[in-house]
């Protein structure tokens, strides 16, 4: 039977999982610090430029007529240039994913097993990715369309924000009070950061102008995931409360009540497992296809654990949540350089040879 | 079996009737009939045999014939001349009368299998719609299929399994609704069996799926005729297994075995309604137990302050961890239905008043359990039979034991890691090769309408995506 191949859906499935996650809780006091009244509103521009990253992408796409990023690398990069490369690459893709585990599992540790051991949630966590990651990139997106449907019921709870949503709390005043403008865009484009994945996915879509297109709605899912979520907070917050809350989320999670069940923050913040896993799974996937590259004879299996193990080990070193935060914001920083700076190199090396063709 | 070289020689040599003899050697039920006016020798099993038909067809025309008669008699072309062994004994062993005259054998058939009647399905009994299911000779199950199926494009494929018991299988298809890629799968997958016997179709599915090692059954079976002849229909492939009532239909996914034919019997949101509610059910099985072990060992800030009194009350007496209490009382659920499904129906009814009361009300007021657990677990041993699969229910069942020990691990984050090992799990099964997830994932929102929802029939225009039949329309309704 003919390979299966990724269809758009699953691609902006893909994208949107990769890109959403814990972040999500902390979003909108970032943008209360850094953005000041209205600051929701910087969501839109920082997407343009996602966007606007996800195109020159999709250049890569074109120019390179959907080869893969490896093949157009070892078109004209020697061996000794492209190892040191793909290793630092992988590094940090593996160490992004093991952070971002060691952070949702601090933040469950801290509201509800305040006695267990962190480190112990965490290796929880990378069973799961690791039986997700081996399977493969096909059924990694089956089994990240089945969590967006398990997930996307949360939608819903935003009704219940309704009674206490005050429009005055939205001033007329935009990106007004303290400020920081420089710092703020980059650490909250932190939050985009996931489809540059993309580039991995070449191989593995159908081809066609779809796919590029797929990953732009996904970033526009998570755009407007990221925007109705800040926004309500905005709106049912006061500004300096806002400022003052760490996961501005979770409280709002905390507020649902029902009559025979309340307090469901936790329940609600073990659903965040869906989107923490799919993340993870995408950066050790893509950590584990580099790796693959340069060793071509060894297993995925046991790529796969040689990884985990390894980030395992970093993912101990930051030890509060303040550190890991920063931690994840260096490496936001640096995934950050890599979805710019990938793409601009593979678009230089394909034009060279073409010229060169010619 | 392994064959010596002089059996497998003998396999290919002209059958006679000392060999024939030789082969049956100290069976005692074979029979040895002599006429010896016309020289002919007859050897058959007289119980395989219909004996109306025999005397009949048989055994009346050559005791009155002589010796041309018994040429022209031969000639007829129920009368199957055999040059080799092999096949000569097999059809023997199928119910024919083997005849022997002049150096030359033949066999003819006058069969007649021992069947019961055709009755109701015990296992997925329904309200409205045809009563009548399969029964354990493979012939009458066709016949009961082809009766529904007035088309020569039902194509059937003859295949044996098992080399002891060499049971009749037959695969089933519409040859141009069904995707050949399937059959041609499906028939090499029968080919390929090595095993002595095969009893059922439930358990040839296990030789034949994908996974043999998950915990979901991946290829669904079904006692009832229309269920098969819809799947029939709907591009699927059908197979029929000789002394099984159980009919294998390939290939599936996860959410057909929350289907039932009675969905397509009712107005179409009676129809929805149960199938929504079915899907409920299997999140109360799966969750409500584990949700209580969760919050009464971690989350109990989740309950509103009214009914954490009445819970506490309840839970005071309790000596035990609620895991404890959890594992004692699912596990007396599952032997009260092993024992109520092995007992005679009369003894069964015991069962319901020694489980609901001794147990139920005793274990509360001795102490052990809390009335709120047996409410969480009663409903969700309830909410597991509604799914109308018992394969399958029988699956969930188990995955709840795996839930509720990581609950009380974990709390919610293990609950939560139940589920999501189980969706992963899911996502990389196949069956027959095609997604286990469909329509999910591969996503086809076209199918919804008819694995979610039961819609009306005007908008079921296609067959499943999951067929992949070459011919996908299957309704020129308007609106």
């Amino acid at each position: 039977m003919a390979k299966e191949k990724l269809y758009p859906f699953h691609v902006t499935i893909l994208t949107y999982m990769t890109q959403t996650g814990v972040v999500m809780l902390s979003l909108p006091r970032i943008l209360a610090e850094n953005f000041g009244y209205n600051g929701w509103m910087a969501l839109i521009g920082l997407s343009g430029i996602a966007a606007l990253n996800i195109f020159i992408i999709s250049l890569v796409y074109r120019l390179g007529k959907g080869k893969s990023i490896f093949q157009i690398m070892e078109m004209s990069l020697p061996k000794f240039v492209l190892y040191p490369l793909y290793s630092f690459i992988a590094c940090i893709w593996a160490v992004t994913g093991c952070i971002v585990a060691k952070n949702y599992v601090s933040i469950f540790q801290m509201i509800s097993f305040n006695t267990t051991h962190v480190m112990l949630l965490k290796i929880m966590v990378d069973i799961l990715v690791y039986f997700l990651v081996i399977k493969g990139i096909y059924n990694i997106s089956k089994a990240l369309t089945s969590f967006y449907w398990v997930t996307s019921w949360m939608y819903l709870i935003l009704f219940f924000y309704f009674k206490d949503f005050e429009w005055a709390r939205m001033t007329p005043f935009f990106f007004s009070g303290e400020t920081h403008f420089v710092e703020g865009s980059m650490s909250v484009f932190t939050s985009f950061i996931g489809y540059e994945l993309s580039l991995l996915l070449f191989p593995y879509v159908e081809k066609g102008k779809k796919f590029m297109r797929a990953v732009q709605i996904g970033n526009l899912l998570t755009t407007l995931t990221y925007i109705i979520i800040c926004f309500i907070c905005f709106g049912f917050y006061s500004f300096e409360q806002l400022k003052l809350m760490v996961y501005p989320m979770l409280d709002l999670l905390s507020y649902i009540k029902l009559p025979f069940i309340e307090r469901i923050d936790n329940l609600l913040f073990a659903f965040f497992l869906f989107t923490t896993v799919s993340t993870i799974a995408m950066y050790i996937w893509a950590s584990q296809e580099i790796v693959k590259r340069m060793i071509p004879k060894a297993k995925v299996k046991v790529i796969v654990i040689l990884i985990i193990m390894a980030v395992f080990f970093i993912a101990w070193i930051p030890d509060t949540i303040p550190e890991i935060g920063e931690w994840l914001q260096y490496l936001g920083y640096t995934d950050t350089v890599i979805a710019f700076g990938l793409p601009l190199m593979l678009i230089a090396i394909l034009l060279v040879n073409k010229r060169a063709r010619q | 079996m392994a064959l010596s070289k002089s059996e497998d020689n003998m396999d290919n040599m002209k059958p006679t009737l000392q060999h024939t003899l030789e082969e049956f050697k100290d069976c005692a039920d074979i029979l040895h009939r002599t006429l010896p006016e016309t020289g002919i020798d007859m050897v058959f099993f007289e119980h395989l045999v219909g004996s109306d038909q025999f005397t009949r067809d048989v055994a009346i025309p050559f005791m009155d014939a002589n010796g041309d008669d018994v040429k022209r008699l031969l000639n007829r072309s129920q009368y199957e001349e055999m040059n080799t062994n092999k096949p000569f004994i097999k059809a023997i062993l199928e119910g024919a009368v083997a005849i022997f005259h002049n150096d030359r054998s033949y066999v003819v058939y006058v069969s007649k299998p021992e069947a019961r009647s055709i009755q109701q399905s015990e296992t997925e009994a329904i309200i409205t719609g045809p009563h009548d299911s399969f029964n354990e000779v493979a012939e009458i199950n066709m016949s009961l299929i082809r009766r529904r199926v007035k088309s020569s494009h039902l194509k059937s494929i003859l295949l044996e399994v098992g080399e002891v018991t060499k049971t009749r299988v037959y695969v089933l298809y519409l040859d141009d609704l069904a995707n050949m890629e399937y059959v041609n799968e499906l028939q090499s997958r029968i080919e390929k069996i090595e095993i002595d016997s095969v009893l059922d179709g439930n358990m040839l599915v296990q030789y034949i799926d994908d996974f043999p090692n998950s915990i979901f059954p991946l290829i669904p079976t079904t006692e009832r005729v229309d269920a098969a002849v819809s799947r029939l229909v709907a591009g699927r492939i059908i197979v029929v297994v000789d002394g099984s009532p159980s009919v294998i239909s390939a290939p599936a996914s996860f959410f057909e075995f929350f289907s039932s034919p009675d969905d397509y019997y009712q107005r179409w949101m009676l129809g929805t309604a149960t199938r929504l509610l079915r899907f409920i059910a299997f999140i109360i099985t799966v969750t409500f137990t584990a949700m209580y072990v969760s919050v009464t060992t971690f989350h109990y800030e989740m309950i509103p302050e009214d009914l954490l009194l009445t819970l506490t009350e309840s839970r005071s007496r309790v000596p035990f961890p609620p895991i404890y209490e959890a594992l004692l009382l699912e596990a007396t659920i599952e032997l009260l239905r092993e024992a109520g499904a092995r007992l005679p129906t009369k003894i069964g009814q015991t069962i319901g008043i020694v489980g609901g009361i001794v147990i139920g009300q005793a274990a509360v007021q001795a102490g052990l359990t809390s009335n709120i657990l047996i409410i969480a677990v009663a409903s969700s041993a309830i909410a597991s039979f509604v799914i109308p699969s018992y394969v399958m229910s029988a699956s969930i069942r188990l995955i709840r034991f795996g839930l509720i020990i990581l609950a009380s691990v974990l709390g919610n984050l293990g609950l939560m890691m139940g589920i999501v090992m189980v969706i992963i799990h899911l996502a990389g099964l196949t069956s027959l090769k095609a997604s286990y997830l469909t329509p999910i994932a591969p996503m086809n929102v076209k199918d919804w309408r008819d694995v979610f929802i039961r819609s009306p029939f005007a908008w079921l225009k296609e067959r499943p995506s999951m067929s992949k039949s070459p011919n996908m329309r299957r309704n020129k309704m308007k609106q």
